[in-house]
């Protein structure tokens, strides 16, 4: 084997190469003296370079670095952010008004009140009328549900069992000739 | 317990930590300035030269890293990437104060000729000479006049014990280059030493 190179003898030092290289370089230097002596030379220093002291840090350093760092950030509570961009909202919108109509902001909020009030006061009778009607509405539809199921009562009394079967089967029949029928006057149509 | 154990073990305690100091407890932060306040400044005094600028900058780079530590990926090292925060400190420094950097491709030359890899020469030996804390001594002396690239890449590896694969990842070079690096680090450390 050839003599190895400088930088595998180091790799080798450190525990960097596989087994079959690193028994390669100790067959080697067990029989190459000049290997053997650089080897021992790089072991010296590679002893001298893995044991270099550390710097020395004051006692108060981390404090010190501690006392440099910035506040964490208090984070505001979840509702002031939309009350505060309400309120934002309504200065801008109140300023503008002042500027585009030249009206004092008490009048504006003169103006929003009594907008306010006069929705209020159309929208509440109108709201208890359509009540009133939906409920006057349901108990029509009520009604006529009863009398509606009180009449088929009476009409099946007058029929009889036999007259039941009677109608439901003529009923049957009209429903499968009127199926029939619209599904042949549908084909006619497609034809034509 | 082994190194892959203890490394398992801190980067455990320092997710835990991060997760902490991110809700808002500063004392977790403080036990991560604690923890890293030593390897951060020894690597920060390699490369600067000067312990005062070291302790400064060591204090720029954990506000930094306070200051960002919600982009902090758990799946990684916490010490991969603050020291990647210091490296870019650093060449930021470099890049201010306009000092000469070399390269990343460009090949180091010594004043005896390129370090390239060599089969192994059978001259007096420089180790011989002194003894382990004289070595030292002239280590700590000589990497100075190193490339600040070659320096840092030997910092990390021998200082910080970082491994190859890891200092690949805070400086975002392929591991062979890294190796090769460090490995021109020492010869021109051991050729600077000889000449001394």
């Amino acid at each position: 084997m050839s003599c190895p190179r400088p930088e595998n003898l180091y790799l080798y030092l450190e525990g960097e190469l596989g087994p079959y290289d690193a028994r390669k370089i100790e067959e080697h230097v067990d029989c190459c003296p000049a290997c053997r002596d650089a080897l021992a030379e790089r072991r010296l220093l590679h002893e001298a370079f893995t044991t270099l002291p550390p710097f020395e840090v004051p006692a108060g350093f981390a404090r010190s670095v501690m006392d440099s760092l910035p506040e964490p950030e208090v984070r505001k509570a979840g509702w002031l952010s939309p009350l505060v961009a309400a309120m934002t909202a309504l200065a801008v919108g109140l300023l503008g008004f002042r500027i585009f109509t030249g009206q004092s902001v008490f009048d504006v909020l003169v103006a929003v009140n009594s907008f306010f009030g006069s929705v209020i006061a159309f929208a509440t009778p109108l709201a208890a009328k359509t009540l009133k009607l939906g409920n006057v509405l349901l108990e029509v539809a009520g009604d006529l549900l009863t009398m509606g199921f009180a009449g088929l009562e009476t009409f099946a009394r007058l029929l009889g069992p036999g007259g039941i079967i009677l109608v439901i089967g003529l009923g049957s029949l009209l429903s499968l000739l009127a199926f029939f029928g619209a599904r042949r006057y549908l084909r006619q149509g497609e034809q034509s | 317990m082994n190194t892959r154990g203890q490394d398992a073990l801190s980067m455990t305690e320092d997710r835990k930590l991060v997760s902490r100091a991110l809700k808002g407890d500063r004392k977790a932060f403080e036990m991560i300035v604690r923890k890293y306040e030593q390897p951060l400044t020894s690597y920060l005094g390699r490369m600067t030269g000067e312990r005062e600028a070291a302790l400064d900058f060591a204090q720029e780079i954990f506000l930094k890293a306070y200051c960002s530590l919600a982009s902090y990926r758990p799946d990684f090292k916490f010490s991969t990437w603050l020291f990647k925060i210091a490296s870019n400190h650093l060449i930021d420094h470099w890049r201010k104060k306009k000092l000469p950097t070399v390269s990343i491709d460009q090949p180091f030359d010594d004043d005896e000729g390129p370090l390239m890899p060599q089969v192994a020469d059978p001259g007096p030996s420089v180790a011989r000479r002194f003894e382990l804390a004289e070595i030292r001594e002239k280590i700590e002396r000589a990497l100075a006049s190193v490339p600040e690239t070659l320096r840092e890449l030997f910092v990390l590896r021998h200082v910080n014990e970082f491994s190859y694969e890891e200092i690949a990842d805070i400086k975002g070079l392929p591991v062979g280059t890294v190796k090769n690096r460090v490995f021109q680090a020492k010869e021109l450390l051991r050729k600077r030493m000889e000449g001394s």
